[in-house]
């Protein structure tokens, strides 16, 4: 607008000159020298380089991203990982299978039980071990719960990326009795080792199955405020409605995951597609942005991935109730050797973990500890699409597309 | 389907509805935030003051009673880490063999059991894989230190046990 205005009086001032002032004509001649356009090119400024993080606290972790910004319109971003490298697919070649586990912990910090989950499954399947029903339950309770947990930090984090702070302390809060429930059954709040080879550590007692139940009935109530609190606010809204748009192509061509994807509408949970534990018995839907108009926005962009995450957390609660609901006894480790080997050969195998697909490659040599164990993290797929959402976006529009993308490190990096 | 709703309304009329959703959203944020400080507890905890409870499984610094230790290094074996060092060597024969407090008798004899908390992951692989049960997780997390080496702790030297009086006195009250 400033820049027309400008132009417009200029324009008028020339007029000015023409008819009035003869010996002000050299420098107006001066001027329709240069050539028409020159104008126009002059007032583009020079691309400034910014460097997101690494500990801008808006990347969720050590992720740097460079930007090239034209004045506050980005026009480039790309990510630079590495900053939380652990070699942890090259030290597991030097450990048995057992020992492994804590190391898979820190894969996704945030949603350990389903790392575990997903390495134990992998294992099992190559050995053909056979896991104990209620075994099965309380990963899948577990994992359930790591689910609500993960998305209450993405929730809470990515209202504190927009500048509310209070969602983050209720989601905290909220959490906090998810780790109070993992610290009794496992020992730990964070990095668990709680699900092995075979079955579980500990078992579940009825005490604390009444404390879920508890949980759960406040959570119900949690949740409805969330909604009202953040869902419903027009500044957020208007913040993340039909920003950082990721179509459903990009999302396939670049193998996007989770909530990314169903949050371009389509409707893919492996839980579903191909159910692991017993998934298969359980009744829950898969949301995906745009099947419910009254959310607003466009297919794919913030404010859709952000619900479907939201109401991920509900599809949860509906699972864990229908767990509690027929508990099996029995034990809670099957048979395996004291001495893991795994037979010659490969596997991959993948769950749904709260930010997408985890998948893990084994290769086995027959001897106790793996020969190359790889593994396919959704987060890394995720960041590779920063560079695709970036350009067009205001900075702060950006850091709003960062943090609906739900990033963690310890994944990307390994 | 909301976006094209706003697109066909005019400007004037779209500012009043600015501000009527954002007084509506403030009321309704505001709301909830009043009856959580009507309503609700803290939930925060005044540390030196007031200290958690922590759960019976909870996995804090390890303990190692070395007097019903038999140096197996089965737990330095499971490790993941390799933070536990142990020296020992096979008993004399003409030496009588005592035993553990579960009947175990112990071949060698312990010179040096020593683990780097520093290095420690707390996945509790060792405590699952000893025979004895004389490795365990204490429930203390208060062990701060000025330099790394001063995280090596031996456990078959003698401040140990005061250490173990003073957490197990914590534990009884």
């Amino acid at each position: 607008m400033t820049h027309d205005k400008h132009e417009g009086k200029h324009d008028h001032d020339h007029d000015d000159h023409d008819k009035h002032d003869d010996h002000h004509h050299e420098e107006v001649a001066e001027v329709e020298d240069y050539p028409k356009d020159a104008k126009e090119e002059s007032l583009k400024s020079e691309l400034l380089t910014l460097n997101m993080g690494p500990q801008h606290p808006a990347t969720h972790g050590v992720l740097r991203i460079e930007i090239k910004t034209d004045s506050e319109i980005v026009s480039e971003a790309k990510p630079y990982i590495g900053y939380l490298h652990r070699c942890m697919e090259k030290h597991t070649e030097s450990l048995d299978y057992r020992g492994i586990i804590p190391f898979v912990d820190r894969l996704d910090y945030l949603a350990a039980m389903n790392m575990e989950v997903g390495y134990a499954l992998t294992v099992e399947k190559m050995l053909g071990t056979e896991v104990p029903a209620r075994a099965t339950y309380i990963r899948t309770l577990v994992s359930e719960l790591q689910r609500i947990a993960s998305h209450l930090v993405a929730f809470g984090t990515y209202a504190l990326d927009l500048g509310a702070f209070t969602p983050f302390l209720y989601a905290f809060d909220q959490r906090e009795k998810i780790l109070r429930f993992f610290e009794e059954i496992s020992g730990a709040r964070l990095l668990y080792n709680y699900v092995w080879i075979g079955g579980v550590w500990n078992d579940v007692t009825d005490t604390q199955l009444d404390f879920l139940r508890d949980f759960i009935e406040d959570f119900e109530k949690e949740l409805d405020e969330y909604h009202t609190l953040v869902t419903s606010n027009s500044i957020f809204r208007d913040r993340t409605a039909n920003v950082a748009v990721i179509d459903l192509k990009t999302c396939l061509a670049y193998g996007a995951t989770g909530p990314v994807l169903r949050g371009a509408g389509h409707r893919w949970d492996l839980r579903k597609v191909q159910p692991y534990l017993n998934y298969n018995e359980l009744e829950f839907d898969v949301p995906v942005g745009g099947d419910n108009p009254e959310v607003g926005g466009m297919v794919g962009d913030c404010l859709n991935r952000y619900y479907v995450r939201m109401r991920e957390m509900r599809e949860s609660l509906k699972i864990i109730k229908q767990l509690l609901l027929k508990f099996p006894s029995g034990p809670i480790m099957g048979k395996v050797s004291k001495i893991i080997k795994l037979p010659k050969g490969e596997i991959y195998m993948r769950t749904e973990c709260p930010r997408g697909e985890l998948g893990f490659h084994i290769v086995s040599q027959g001897g106790k500890e793996p020969y190359r164990i790889k593994v396919k993290s959704p987060c890394f797929t995720h960041v590779s699409i920063l560079p695709v959402v970036g350009p067009g976006l205001m900075i702060a529009d950006f850091v709003a597309a960062v943090g609906s993308i739900d990033i963690v490190l310890g994944e990307v990096d390994r | 389907m909301k976006n094209s709703i706003e697109q066909q309304r005019s400007p004037f009329a779209q500012y009043f509805k600015n501000i009527f959703d954002a007084i509506t959203s403030t009321y309704k944020g505001m709301s909830i935030t009043m009856g959580y400080v009507l309503t609700k507890k803290p939930t925060s905890i005044e540390y030196p003051e007031v200290r958690e409870v922590l759960p019976k499984s909870a996995r804090m610094r390890l303990y190692n009673d070395a007097l019903n230790c038999i140096a197996c290094n089965q737990c330095a074996m499971a490790c993941p880490v390799d933070c536990i060092y142990i020296t020992s060597y096979p008993r004399p024969k003409d030496l009588e063999v005592p035993k553990t407090s579960d009947g175990t008798p112990k071949r060698q004899v312990l010179v040096q059991y020593t683990i780097d908390t520093s290095l420690c992951c707390y996945c509790g692989l060792c405590t699952t894989v000893c025979p004895t049960e004389c490795i365990t997780h204490s429930q203390d997390y208060e062990f701060a230190q000025y330099t790394l080496g001063q995280f090596k702790y031996d456990y078959t030297s003698d401040d140990i046990i005061a250490w173990r009086d003073r957490i197990l006195g914590q534990k009884e009250n």
